[in-house]
């Protein structure tokens, strides 16, 4: 789980001290969200520079925003959502057609190792027909489970965060998730079937 | 992690004052007291232009030769009803529980729709209950109760939106369901106003008015509330 406990406690903590009037809480807050949140930028945009623009954008509306913080509210949900929204309207803004919340298997670390590992010419190349076909099976997914699959699978979000974030129950989170799941384990059945 | 990035990024945080919750908390109640002071100042307005001062109606002439008049208990069961749907659309609307995120769109999309619903039965269901007769006045279509439910409404409704200042998922609804609070608020200082109780007048100026108020926060949500990127 990237998004830790002991991480969000920081975060709530720190927010809730920083909307109290405590500047210095505010390199607090930077910690314990900015990694989490700049993965999530970084695989949304795919564009680094991007993200740590996006990034800042984040944390600035956090800023603005900290004198409304309602005490004892959870701090993550909030910030993936302003996050979210910024993307969105980044990606609009410029008019470019990034897609979005897909996730680009080749900036995985797991891949690279393993693609790595491969000695032969043929396993990479295989590898890398199977990554554009689950890459392109994630692209036909509607929105909301690509959302779901990314925050819960990728970023580490907990269910229950995921569920306030996207504005829907836990049952239906996971029942994203799995559809995702699901569909991500028809690429490799479909590799596997003898032609 | 970049600390070139979190240089700039508190650098940036720094260069940009905000207020805190205190300040914040001070400018929102002075606001909620505009809200009220505007809505009964545009009541007072209304009602000494185009009443001669009567801020209670309790009947009206339906026809030359037709008075008809309706008793303070049912202006007052009237209003009380209204009361409370009004109070629950402001909790929908304002209250946030203990989430930034506010309400789920399930719960905005109910409340967006049947809190005018749940007026518009209640006040049908009082004036039968009353026996007051819902018959049609001509001279009254409904046109004086559409213009005052927007003038006290709209006052409220901003301030509304100045409260919230942003919310980053559901602008649109948010200010939808913002609206029809506002606009809940005024049926009741219409409730009081208009002896009127015909099917078609409700509808057009009473029910009307509700979702005028509830397409203008929407796009006013949508406008204000949501949060944009800047240029690169």
């Amino acid at each position: 789980m990237l998004v830790k406990n002991a991480g969000i406690r920081a975060a709530n903590a720190a927010m809730e001290r920083y909307s109290n009037g405590d500047d210095a809480a505010f390199a607090e807050l930077y910690d314990a969200i900015a990694p989490c949140l700049l993965r999530f930028l970084c695989r949304a945009t795919r564009d680094a520079a991007a993200a740590e623009d996006l990034l800042q954008q984040t944390l600035l509306q956090m800023h603005r925003a900290r004198g409304s913080f309602i005490p004892g509210a959870p701090v993550i949900p909030w910030a993936f959502a302003i996050a979210k929204r910024l993307t969105i309207d980044s990606a609009r803004r410029r008019r470019i057609e990034l897609r979005l919340f897909t996730h680009d298997l080749t900036d995985d670390a797991i891949t690279h190792e393993s693609t790595a590992a491969m000695a032969n010419a043929d396993e990479v190349l295989h590898a890398r027909r199977l990554e554009r076909q689950v890459q392109e099976r994630l692209d036909t997914l509607p929105e909301t489970q690509r959302t779901a699959f990314r925050l819960v699978q990728q970023e580490g979000v907990s269910l229950k965060t995921a569920a306030e974030l996207l504005g829907t129950s836990v049952t239906a989170v996971k029942l994203r998730t799995h559809r995702a799941y699901v569909a991500l384990r028809g690429v490799f059945r479909e590799e596997v079937k003898p032609s | 992690m970049n600390t070139e990035l979190k240089a700039r990024v508190l650098a940036a945080v720094a260069g940009e004052p905000s207020p805190t919750r205190r300040a914040v908390n001070r400018r929102n109640t002075l606001l909620n007291m505009l809200a009220g002071v505007s809505g009964m100042v545009a009541f007072v307005i209304f009602a000494l232009v185009v009443s001669d001062s009567q801020l209670l109606r309790l009947g009206g002439q339906v026809s030359p030769r037709q008075y008809v008049e309706r008793s303070v208990w049912l202006v007052a069961t009237t209003a009380g009803g209204a009361l409370g749907v009004a109070a629950t659309a402001l909790w929908l609307a304002l209250w946030r529980g203990r989430s930034m995120l506010g309400r789920s769109r399930g719960s905005l999309l109910c409340g967006t729709a049947l809190i005018p619903i749940g007026l518009f039965v209640w006040k049908v269901v009082c004036s039968l209950a009353f026996g007051y007769p819902m018959m049609e006045w001509p001279e009254r279509p409904g046109l004086r109760c559409l213009a005052l439910s927007l003038l006290i409404a709209i006052g409220p409704l901003l301030v509304f939106l100045a409260v919230r200042r942003r919310a980053p998922v559901r602008p649109a609804l948010n200010g939808a369901s913002m609206g029809v609070a506002a606009g809940a608020c005024a049926w009741v200082a219409v409730d009081l106003w208009c002896p009127v109780a015909s099917l078609p007048h409700l509808l057009l100026g009473h029910v009307l008015p509700l979702c005028i108020l509830a397409a203008m926060g929407a796009v006013l949500g949508d406008a204000f509330l949501s949060i944009r990127s800047r240029r690169r």
